[in-house]
């Protein structure tokens, strides 16, 4: 058959149009989305906006001022194709200076390795005379990073950022949330130089939400005293740690709060130990001791059960499910019929156990009764083991309930009456504490005063009170024996006339391999404050420690607390009375 | 002058109808098929023309947009850096340390402050 040559063009091209037709259809019908993902790729733009992490302020007086700020800084990188091995040392080396992390015979060691990082954390005036040098192969990264003006001022209660840019510690971690603000995206046909355009209909700009600045209560100026003045005095006592709080009884308001030793959080990896970065005052429960005996007397208060004239004989030991109990001071002219208001100056565990023995309705017995209500004080009251909410990482504590399995549970409460055999925050005893002497009424701590909205400053509204802890009457009783406790024998002449000051000490045994130890010991002093006559303006708690060492409540945290007392008195400029 | 597209009819037919006096005669005069092609080739060019005008006239507006974004952030993170060396400087610890502070002499007054 011959063939014609027309048909067999004619052919040809059809199978030429059909090949197209189906790879078209290929393309556009069956590859339709990867074919549409691919030309995306090309002309899309998709950024994330990162949000800008929110600062921290300090109050100073009225104003906020920023301690945790964020600063633009840059990373210097060489690409050591690109760059010139003679240019670059003899331009770079002196603008960089100490900056530099890589050596220039390293730099350029590789020369297929195309991203070397010189340098990191550059600020922007480096970085510049960098830009400015205009050396080929050489380009600036920008980044952002925390930076602490105040250095290391409060930087337990702060916090730091770690590289991946999460809040650990303080309230950088407790508030990491607010802080990080939420990202947003932008999305748009983009140009060959990657500048987004406004054309084409599924360009998306979904802005960034900016982390909060938060505004705490603490006061620089009162917490920089502070921090001063523990450092003085863990020199002249020969203490490692010693932590301290001072907040306002009467809002529950945290003006300062501090711990020795502290770090600095610009360098925070640069600590000798992870302990460095715990707030004690929040973050670990410790048995506060005789200071517990506050809340015991108010809770016997509370069920009619004494009074301060009250008396009970006092033998300087008392046996409780065949344990001795023991007074710290053995002082042959205190045994015999005692008030409770010497108990309490003495700070007598025969004392508080009897208040516990009296709470269940019985002169010699500690009944299921007595556990009950002092639990109920203790937990539901005055929140002794319950986290009290502030805004930081915060340890629960415990507090075993009266009917708790556990080995002696009669010696256990009683133990508790002065404040062992359970585990509570300096932030739990100074919050309860200042329910105890404020008039009754309990406040939930707060370390967070308001935000700085667009420069502005937001307070917060003020908080009610969360619950009535004990009666005003019990509260002035107690306010009563605590000054009393205070200026009876032992701190004549510290307070100045006009001023209504009482406080507590405490002394407890640490527990090393399960059983208490004698050898180490944890001193608390908490104490209130004000011009006498009127309700008190602050409260102090103090906690004195270090490993293998004996501290006393009246020997280290008292002194400790005289002298943040006057400090506080000072600055929050409380009159005496008759002024 | 050219001659108008319709007559009338009124004087012609006035005797034959009293009413309806109005009527016109149209008479066709369409443009040719090549003039419409190109009628519309114009059209679709000047279209196009616009298009292109107003994307390159938006694209433009993008990269003022993108130059002052650009100057937005610069300028922002100087304030920032601001910022931060006036909070540096105004800091506690350099106050305390300042010269103006270490030439001043301690107070000596007992009592509260007021």
């Amino acid at each position: 058959m011959k063939l014609n040559r027309n048909a067999v063009l004619k052919a040809g091209l059809l199978l030429v149009v059909a090949v197209i037709i189906l790879k078209l259809f290929c393309i556009q019908i069956v590859e339709h989305e990867e074919w549409v993902e691919k030309a995306a790729a090309q002309h899309t733009l998709q950024n994330v906006l990162l949000a800008k992490r929110g600062e921290i302020y300090m109050m100073d007086g009225d104003e906020p001022v920023a301690v945790v700020m964020n600063a633009t800084v840059y990373t210097v990188i060489v690409d050591p194709m690109l760059a010139s091995e003679e240019e670059l040392p003899e331009k770079l080396t002196e603008v960089l200076g100490e900056q530099r992390i890589a050596e220039w015979e390293d730099v350029f060691a590789d020369k297929s390795r195309r991203y070397y990082v010189i340098a990191k954390n550059v600020e922007r005036k480096v970085a510049e005379k960098v830009a400015e040098a205009d050396l080929a192969g050489v380009w600036l990264q920008s980044d952002t990073k925390r930076v602490y003006p105040e250095g290391t001022l409060a930087s337990t209660v702060l916090g730091f950022v770690n590289a991946d840019g999460v809040g650990q510690y303080g309230v950088e971690g407790a508030m990491n949330e607010e802080l990080t603000g939420v990202n947003g995206l932008l999305r748009t046909v983009k140009d060959v130089n990657n500048v987004a355009l406004s054309i084409g209909g599924d360009n998306i700009k979904v802005p960034a939400e900016d982390g909060e600045n938060i505004v705490l209560t603490i006061d620089r100026n009162l917490q920089y005293k502070v921090e001063k003045i523990l450092e003085q005095q863990a020199e002249e006592l020969g203490f490692k740690n010693i932590s301290a709080l001072v907040m306002d009884p009467r809002t529950g308001k945290v003006l300062a709060m501090a711990n020795l030793p502290g770090y600095d959080p610009a360098d925070f990896g640069n600590v000798m130990s992870a302990e460095d970065y715990i707030n004690h005052v929040v973050e670990d429960p410790y048995e506060p001791a005789s200071v517990c005996k506050t809340f015991t007397f108010a809770a016997g208060l509370e069920y009619g059960v004494m009074t301060p004239e009250k008396t009970f004989f006092n033998e300087n030991v008392t046996y409780v499910d065949g344990w001795p109990i023991k007074n710290s001071t053995q002082k042959a002219e205190l045994v015999g019929q005692i008030s409770m208001q010497t108990a309490l100056n003495w700070s007598m565990n025969t004392g508080s156990t009897q208040v516990l023995r009296w709470l269940g309705g019985s002169e010699s017995e500690i009944l299921q009764q007595g556990r009950e209500r002092l639990y109920d004080y203790y937990y539901n009251h005055f929140g002794l083991g319950v986290p009290t909410g502030i805004e930081l990482i915060e340890s629960p504590g415990v507090v075993y309930g009266p009917n708790a399995e556990i080995y002696g549970i009669d010696s256990t409460y009683a133990n508790m009456t002065f404040g062992q055999n359970m585990q509570v925050t300096m932030i739990q005893v100074a919050s309860a504490f200042s329910a105890v002497v404020n008039g009754g009424e309990y406040f939930a701590p707060t370390i967070v005063a308001g935000k700085v909205v667009n420069g502005e400053f937001v307070e917060n509204e003020q908080a009610e009170a969360v619950r009535r802890a004990v009666s005003q009457e019990t509260s002035a009783t107690m306010r009563e024996m605590l000054y009393n406790t205070r200026t009876s024998f032992r701190n004549n002449g510290v307070d100045a006339e006009g001023y209504y000051v009482g406080g507590k000490t405490g002394t407890a045994q640490m527990i090393k391999d399960g059983a208490y130890s004698f050898d180490e010991t944890v001193a608390t002093y908490v104490g209130f404050g004000g011009t006498a006559g009127e309700l008190p303006e602050y409260v102090i708690m103090v906690r004195v420690w270090e490993d293998g060492k004996i501290a006393g409540g009246e020997a280290q945290a008292l002194p400790v607390f005289n002298v943040l007392k006057a400090c506080v008195q000072d600055y929050l400029k409380i009159k005496p009375a008759g002024v | 002058m050219r001659p108008q597209a319709y007559t009338t009819r009124r004087g012609a037919t006035m005797g034959n109808w009293s009413r309806n006096q109005n009527t016109v005669r149209h008479t066709n005069k369409a443009l040719g098929s090549i003039s419409n092609f190109m009628i519309i080739m114009l059209l679709v060019l000047i279209v196009g023309l616009i298009y292109v005008s107003q994307g390159a006239q938006a694209t433009n507006y993008d990269y003022e947009i993108s130059a002052i974004e650009d100057e937005i952030a610069e300028l922002e993170a100087k304030k920032e850096d601001l910022a931060v060396e006036r909070a540096r400087l105004t800091s506690i610890a350099a106050s305390e340390s300042s010269t103006v502070a270490s030439s001043m002499e301690d107070a000596n007054v007992e009592g509260y402050a007021e």
